[in-house]
């Protein structure tokens, strides 16, 4: 490790935070190199010192009313939920949530009400087998079917009834 | 730091729904978690906003918290969220500290000498050197003093980010306490 690459890692060595990886080959530098070593050591009075000063500095503490007041919130936001659940909603949320599920619900029955209007009723015609059914069609009695020729052109129809009994054919 | 048996017993109780079992379980942090908030925000005042807002988010997420992690340390990260939360929206951290950057950057006048005394007994002065990133990571570390790995959950960034931001956040100050108070041996 080289002088430069450790005195980059100083700041972090003065309060034995180096990675594991980094630590043998910073103490292996340390070791033999002494104007790293007396860096290492500057800089961790210094910041030993900064630890210090802070603990002396100190913050002031709460005054009691304060930390009343900030139980006591605590307490009141207890009344109103379960620890853990999350605080419940409040009123004006908890109506507008019940308009919003109200106006979802009426408009999906209008919705519904329209596509069952709007699709029509297939009523069956009789009872028995029918080829096509619907009151705008006549009742399908006869069947043709029509062969080609794709050489010749000709045409040949064959006409069967309803039970596909065959009742002629005709060119 | 582990969790310790009352701390348990009194999560359970709060958990079961009794409300007085919360402040013993909080009262024990509550002056670590105001000079923690009070040194990440720069301001008594807003501190003890945060505290309180972080306290009830406690009370509310209790019910989240990981009991193999110190209470102490879950409390913290709250607390931090909070600060840098509140930091964001109001945008003032710059504010909270522009008078001590001001006064660092001031020329030397005849109460320089008796400035500079308050300074150096001021650390908290000194963290408007920092970056918000920097300053967290200095507080939880040298301050509160977490291990790397505790303060990279509590922020929720890596080992390596706090690394990073530990060794800056070192070096800087350790610049700012040098320019404006000479260390003993630079000045023989």
């Amino acid at each position: 490790m080289m002088c430069r690459r450790v005195r980059k890692l100083i700041p972090l060595a003065a309060g034995d935070d180096l990675r594991p990886g980094d630590g043998a080959r910073f103490l292996a530098h340390i070791e033999r190199c002494p104007a790293c070593r007396k860096e290492l050591e500057a800089f961790g009075a210094d910041l030993a010192g900064i630890r210090a000063a802070a603990r002396d500095e100190g913050v002031a503490d709460w005054s009691e009313g304060e930390w009343r007041a900030v139980v006591a919130r605590v307490a009141a936001e207890a009344k109103r939920s379960a620890p853990g659940r999350g605080a419940s909603p409040s009123p004006e949320r908890r109506l507008s949530w019940a308009v919003a599920a109200t106006a979802g619900a009426l408009f999906g029955l209008v919705i519904m009400g329209v596509l069952i209007k709007g699709t029509p009723l297939r009523r069956p015609v009789s009872s028995g087998p029918t080829i096509a059914a619907g009151p705008s069609r006549p009742e399908q009695d006869r069947v043709t079917i029509t062969m080609v020729s794709p050489e010749s052109g000709l045409q040949v129809v064959w006409i069967l009834d309803k039970n596909f009994d065959w009742k002629g054919d005709h060119e | 730091m582990r969790m310790n048996e009352t701390e348990k017993e009194l999560i359970a109780m709060v958990l079961s729904g009794c409300v007085e079992a919360f402040e013993p379980l909080v009262t024990p942090y509550r002056g670590p978690l105001l000079a923690l908030a009070s040194r990440l925000t720069g301001d008594r005042e807003e501190a003890l906003d945060v505290v309180q807002e972080a306290l009830l988010r406690a009370y509310r997420s209790l019910r989240t918290f990981d009991a193999t992690r110190p209470f102490r340390n879950w409390l913290f990260q709250i607390a931090a969220n909070e600060a840098r939360d509140r930091g964001r929206r109001r945008g003032r951290e710059r504010v909270a500290f522009k008078d001590v950057v001001d006064r660092a950057a001031a020329p030397d006048g005849p109460e320089a000498g008796h400035d500079r005394r308050e300074l150096r007994a001021n650390i908290m002065s000194s963290l408007a050197a920092l970056s918000p990133r920097e300053r967290e990571v200095f507080v939880l570390r040298d301050l509160e003093e977490l291990d790397v790995r505790e303060t990279s959950r509590v922020l929720g960034c890596s080992s390596l980010s706090v690394r990073v931001h530990l060794s800056a956040a070192r070096r800087k100050l350790r610049e700012v306490l040098r320019r404006d108070l000479p260390h003993p041996e630079d000045r023989r």
